[in-house]
């Protein structure tokens, strides 16, 4: 660039300096800018009249969907089929159970996300409870409604089910798994090596099928639990055998000097542990964490493979019929939706805890 | 299989031994008498025209009717029945492990599942096999007038060298193009880059009413090239419930030769046309104490669902979006290659 004339910079810019700057310093640039932006608007504005301006959003105008009428994305499918999508199998007059304890697993997920929830105590009574609604609600015959064995279960209930319950389980595992892996017992830590690196060994699908199909074969009947409870523990264990990795490498950025500080206090190790070295541990390992808890919730989609109705399986099933085939892009699309708000939701989260964390590092 | 080797069925097999006229109950009919719902195996999606979820979030299709068909046959309900949704891969190890009661799911009888899976099978209910699908406005219908041509196929698959097989048997010339997934091949048959299009029967019939613009622009061409039967699998080693399957379709096929349908069958039971008429519809003894059933139980039946052809139509046929013509699945006596047992 010929012009070297460098300004101090301004905390304040307003918009169009800002683009004058980066956007449009010289003609060059500035018709590339000029393309790009254009592109861009094109694509913008094509999918808002393919998906507002031209779409048909009622089941009752089906007939002015396809691909001859010249109408955009037909919703009509969405109208006709959402209760399938979120709820699965589930009986259908019975829907309004299935949205509560949808509305209690999530309730249960955001409460024990605030901090002022954080003791053992609080917090274990939340879930508790929780996962109690949930399960009162969905199964039924305890409060004397009509009784849905789990495998009437589907849709989003279960798959946010799954995936609370994965979570919550897997994230204790893992931390014991990672204390076991750090202990001097030889016997306790060759048994956490071996079970971590033998689960990590293997592809979570094998994991699912193993634990929801193999497992009936061999063990006797009266051992062998629901299926549903079967896929949760594997599915748990597989996700403690990567967060306890997750957990080590949060402990290896604490100085050894530390545990000797604590000790030099005559604090025990479980002293030492839970208000020394746990509180920095997690803060090391947040970022990794919720990577993990990110992948999990898009992971429980697998569960489809053993036969599972969870929200990609009923929006399979969704489409999966004559007047509804074509429109499998419209399905597609709201249930990138759904996922997408429950996991920029969790991105979100993270981000705040980060922010509350970096205070207490100052 | 091996929960299933209980008492139960060494007590049967041993009665089956003795030369009494009486019928040895099949211990899996007993279970799902004493459970008092059936188990069949559903689909972890759907599977067009086969299983499928209507708008009330119930199953629906051919093979969820022929399930509803043999919970009336033998609960004498259509509805005391629980889908059980499986996989593919899932299919097998879930009958053995006794998650269903039996396989109804569009599978193909083949000799390693029969031997070594330790599966028996049903009476066939259903051909499928390798068609053509080809442009309607190169105005033909049968493959002998496809010379010259582009066939469209996917890559590996067994309908490849059928297709390929066929076409040079005729002696017709062409060039075969073959694609990576199924979805690349129909882009490119809809996009006119080959003339004809090579697949599962049943698939191209499903394409043609539901992925594709127009579908009176398509033909699926008369010849058909292989023919796999599908039929529903059971535990080996349970023959009076092999029976009690076969009986169930044989006698949804005999309803439809005499003309008995879901509309007519009381009528049909109260005046019965003739004496077949009359023993299948438990007008008079003998259908039932025969398989461990009731007398009624295929009259229930065809009230419940219908008989083979009105399933038929209903789930795959004209009656259906997708419009599969009869073809191969036709009774005997219309060209078609099902037919029922004796019913003596």
């Amino acid at each position: 660039m010929s012009d070297l004339s460098v300004t101090a910079p301004t905390k304040f810019q307003s918009i169009t300096q800002v683009l004058k700057k980066r956007a449009f310093p010289t003609p060059t640039q500035s018709a590339l800018s000029i393309l790009v932006f254009g592109v861009l608007a094109w694509l913008a504005w094509s999918l808002f009249d393919w998906a507002i301006l031209r779409a048909i959003w009622s089941a009752e105008n089906v007939g002015q969907c396809g691909k001859g009428t010249g109408a955009g994305a037909c919703w009509a499918v969405i109208d006709a089929r959402h209760r399938l999508i979120l709820f699965g199998l589930y009986p259908f007059d019975q829907h309004w159970r299935s949205t509560l304890a949808a509305v209690a697993i999530i309730a249960t997920v955001v409460i024990s996300c605030i901090p002022l929830m954080w003791s053992a105590k609080r917090i274990v009574t939340l879930w508790i409870v929780g996962f109690a609604t949930y399960y009162l609600l969905m199964e039924g015959s305890l409060l004397g409604l009509q009784q849905v064995t789990t495998d009437g279960w589907g849709g989003l209930s279960l798959t946010l089910f799954l995936f609370s319950s994965v979570v919550l389980l897997g994230m204790p595992m893992g931390l014991g798994l990672a204390l076991m892996r750090r202990s001097e017992m030889p016997f306790v830590r060759g048994f956490a090596v071996v079970l971590i690196d033998f689960v990590r060994s293997l592809p979570l699908l094998v994991t699912l099928f193993t634990a929801a199909v193999v497992i009936p074969i061999i063990l006797p009947s009266w051992l062998e639990g629901d299926k549903i409870w079967r896929v949760i523990v594997a599915f748990a264990l597989f996700f403690a055998c990567y967060q306890a990795e997750v957990f080590r490498g949060g402990f290896q950025a604490i100085p050894k000097g530390q545990f000797e500080a604590g000790q030099a206090l005559g604090l025990t190790y479980w002293q030492t542990l839970g208000r020394i070295v746990l509180p920095q541990v997690f803060r090391h390992a947040l970022p990794s964490t919720i990577n993990m808890v990110v992948i999990t919730f898009k992971e429980t989609a697998l569960v489809i493979i053993i036969g599972f109705f969870d929200v990609m399986a009923s929006a399979k099933a969704a489409f999966g019929t004559g007047e509804w085939a074509p429109y499998y892009l419209e399905v597609y699309v709201f249930v990138a939706l759904i996922y997408w708000l429950f996991i920029f939701s969790l991105g979100q989260y993270g981000e705040y805890l980060k922010g509350r964390m970096a205070i207490s590092e100052r | 299989m091996f929960k299933e080797m209980s008492l139960k069925s060494v007590a049967a097999a041993a009665l089956a031994l003795l030369p009494v006229t009486a019928v040895a109950e099949s211990p899996t009919v007993q279970q799902i008498k004493e459970r008092g719902t059936l188990l069949c195996s559903g689909h972890n999606g759907s599977y067009f025209g086969f299983v499928e979820v209507n708008d009330k979030n119930e199953w629906k299709g051919l093979d969820i009717d022929l399930c509803r068909a043999l919970t009336t046959a033998i609960l004498g309900d259509p509805n005391a029945n629980q889908i059980v949704p499986l996989s593919w891969a899932q299919r097998f190890p879930a009958l053995q492990s006794g998650d269903v009661d039996l396989i109804i799911k569009a599978t193909g009888w083949t000799m390693g599942r029969d031997t070594e899976l330790g599966l028996q099978f049903s009476l066939p209910y259903f051909f499928g096999g390798t068609q053509f699908m080809a442009h309607g406005d190169l105005g033909i219908t049968e493959a002998k007038d496809l010379d010259g041509g582009t066939i469209c196929v996917e890559a590996g698959t067994t309908i490849e060298r059928i297709a390929a097989n066929y076409l040079s048997t005729l002696g017709v010339e062409h060039t075969m193009v073959s694609y990576e997934s199924a979805a690349e091949l129909r882009a490119a048959y809809v996009a006119n880059r080959c003339d004809a299009f090579a697949g599962w029967g049943p698939n191209l019939a499903v394409l043609r009413a539901t992925e594709i613009d127009n579908p009176d622009a398509h033909v699926i061409l008369n010849d058909q090239l292989s023919s796999e039967p599908i039929s529903a699998a059971m535990r080996q080693g349970d023959e009076e419930f092999v029976d009690v399957v076969n009986w169930m379709l044989a006698a949804m096929l005999i309803a439809e030769e005499e003309g008995v349908t879901m509309a007519n069958v009381e009528d049909m039971a109260a005046n019965p046309p003739n004496p077949k008429v009359a023993r299948l519809l438990g007008s008079e003894p003998g259908m039932g104490e025969r398989l461990g059933l009731r007398d009624t139980w295929a009259r229930e039946m065809i009230a419940a669902v219908g008989n083979f052809g009105e399933v038929y139509d209903r789930n795959l046929g004209a009656n259906s979006p997708y419009k599969l013509d009869r073809g191969l699945n036709n009774l005997w006596s219309h060209g078609g290659v099902l037919y029922a047992p004796i019913l003596d």
